[in-house]
């Protein structure tokens, strides 16, 4: 009854695939963007994000998670375990960001991609310094350009950011604003 | 006198002016010259500012104070700004009502971030970290070996065959050793962490002294300090530094 395109021998089912993706993540370990999985797996993009669903909700209750992050695709463990995997693990991790620097993050996470200037707008001073250390850290990144004089970079959060948060995608962030000045 | 100004009088003032052309509460003043109802050419906005520091530096207000007078400030600064340019469009209460309620759309906008960002400073020290797993990609051991065996005699064989053909036997004791080749390998791999394997025995002048170096080579791969890898079938072989681990 699927229409799915017959390329390799193997004709898998959702279940086949979703153990495949499960594989494939695990072993790789780290972001894997779904045009990568198409390709490892020899699969649809539709059928790859249905595996993925299938995975996460697999995962619920077990020791590993599912994270999303734009395109991309990480297995890492699930956030009820940090505490006893940090244990193992013994990680530095700062506990502390500056209030510029979740104040920051929040703005970015909530209307990436945007830029700089934009940034500045809403906080009303300076920003450069802040955007430096979060890129360092590696919880913001370049996503691109914006199509406008000077082509100014534009940023957005990385998959570090969710994991820094233990969030499994972005619709996870809490009550998104009122995106009242979508115009301008 | 109308309702506005009457509110303003009720209000405790952000601060009282005492000008000879005015005299009150400083949000009066600003109410008044928005309606072109006092000349604020008539008062000197810099001894005004000078007189405030002079103030705030006695009573210390708050800081809802001090923002309070910066904003009524700025827009005296730009009322009188505007009436001393040639051309002042006309219409200025309507432009500072937009600057207003832009400046407050951006206010309620930060603040909404601001209480977001709370929300994510709360559950970045709630710790509920997830973690990817603890080997990375680049540490996964790769194997020392990447020819095949022919490809590397192969590519020795034409080595040899580049050097000149022995001339008339001399025989002379020559001292190459192995420590001495290893050594030279491996600082020839610390100076450049890749070399082509031909480049490798770019200092051989003799065939015993190519063997050695050779032999050098195995030797390196085999203690794990050098790895050889080719790119693709009849691809130049390439000779890689390899960064000792410390385990084991």
């Amino acid at each position: 009854m699927t229409a799915v395109v017959e390329t390799a021998t193997q004709v898998r089912d959702t279940a086949g695939l979703t153990a495949a993706l499960e594989a494939v993540l695990f072993t790789l370990n780290r972001p894997v963007t779904v045009l990568e999985l198409q390709d490892i797996l020899q699969s649809t993009l539709p059928d790859i994000e249905a595996a993925a669903v299938s995975l996460g909700q697999a995962l619920a209750g077990r020791g590993l998670f599912l994270q999303r992050h734009q395109d991309q695709l990480q297995l890492v463990t699930d956030p009820a375990q940090a505490d006893v995997v940090r244990r193992v693990l013994r990680p530095e991790y700062p506990s502390r960001l500056s209030p510029a620097a979740y104040e920051t993050l929040a703005i970015i996470a909530y209307r990436q991609p945007l830029t700089r200037a934009r940034i500045e707008e809403i906080r009303g001073v300076n920003c450069e310094a802040v955007l430096e250390s979060l890129e360092e850290k590696g919880l913001i990144e370049e996503t691109g350009r914006l199509e406008a004089p000077g082509t100014p970079r534009l940023f957005g959060t990385t998959m570090k950011f969710l994991q820094i948060l233990g969030l499994s995608s972005l619709d996870e962030l809490p009550l998104p604003p009122q995106s009242a000045s979508t115009s301008s | 006198m109308s309702r506005e100004i009457a509110s303003e009088l009720e209000r405790d003032p952000v601060y009282l002016v005492r000008t000879p052309a005015f005299d009150g509460p400083i949000e009066l003043l600003l109410t008044l010259a928005q309606r072109a109802e006092v000349d604020l050419g008539a008062i000197p906005l810099a001894s005004l500012t000078d007189d405030y520091l002079r103030a705030i530096e006695r009573e210390r207000p708050p800081l809802d104070r001090l923002a309070a007078f910066l904003v009524i400030g700025a827009r005296l600064v730009q009322l009188k700004a505007a009436a001393l340019m040639p051309q002042a469009p006309v219409g200025e209460e309507e432009d500072l009502q937009a600057w207003e309620d832009a400046i407050k759309g951006r206010l309620e906008e930060y603040k909404r971030f601001k209480e977001l960002a709370e929300n994510l400073m709360r559950r970045h020290a709630s710790g509920r970290f997830t973690f990817a797993g603890l080997l990375e990609p680049d540490v996964i051991p790769q194997a020392r070996v990447q020819v095949s065996l022919d490809a590397l005699a192969s590519a020795f064989q034409q080595v040899l065959d580049r050097l000149p053909p022995p001339g008339p036997v001399t025989v002379e004791m020559e001292q190459v050793s192995l420590a001495d080749k290893l050594e030279e390998l491996r600082q020839m791999l610390v100076r450049q962490p890749q070399l082509n394997f031909t480049a490798v025995f770019r200092h051989a002048r003799t065939r015993l002294e190519a063997v050695v170096t050779f032999l050098a080579l195995l030797e390196l791969i085999r203690i794990g300090e050098a790895r050889v890898a080719q790119v693709g079938a009849f691809g130049e072989i390439s000779v890689y530094r390899q960064e000792q681990s410390n385990e084991a």
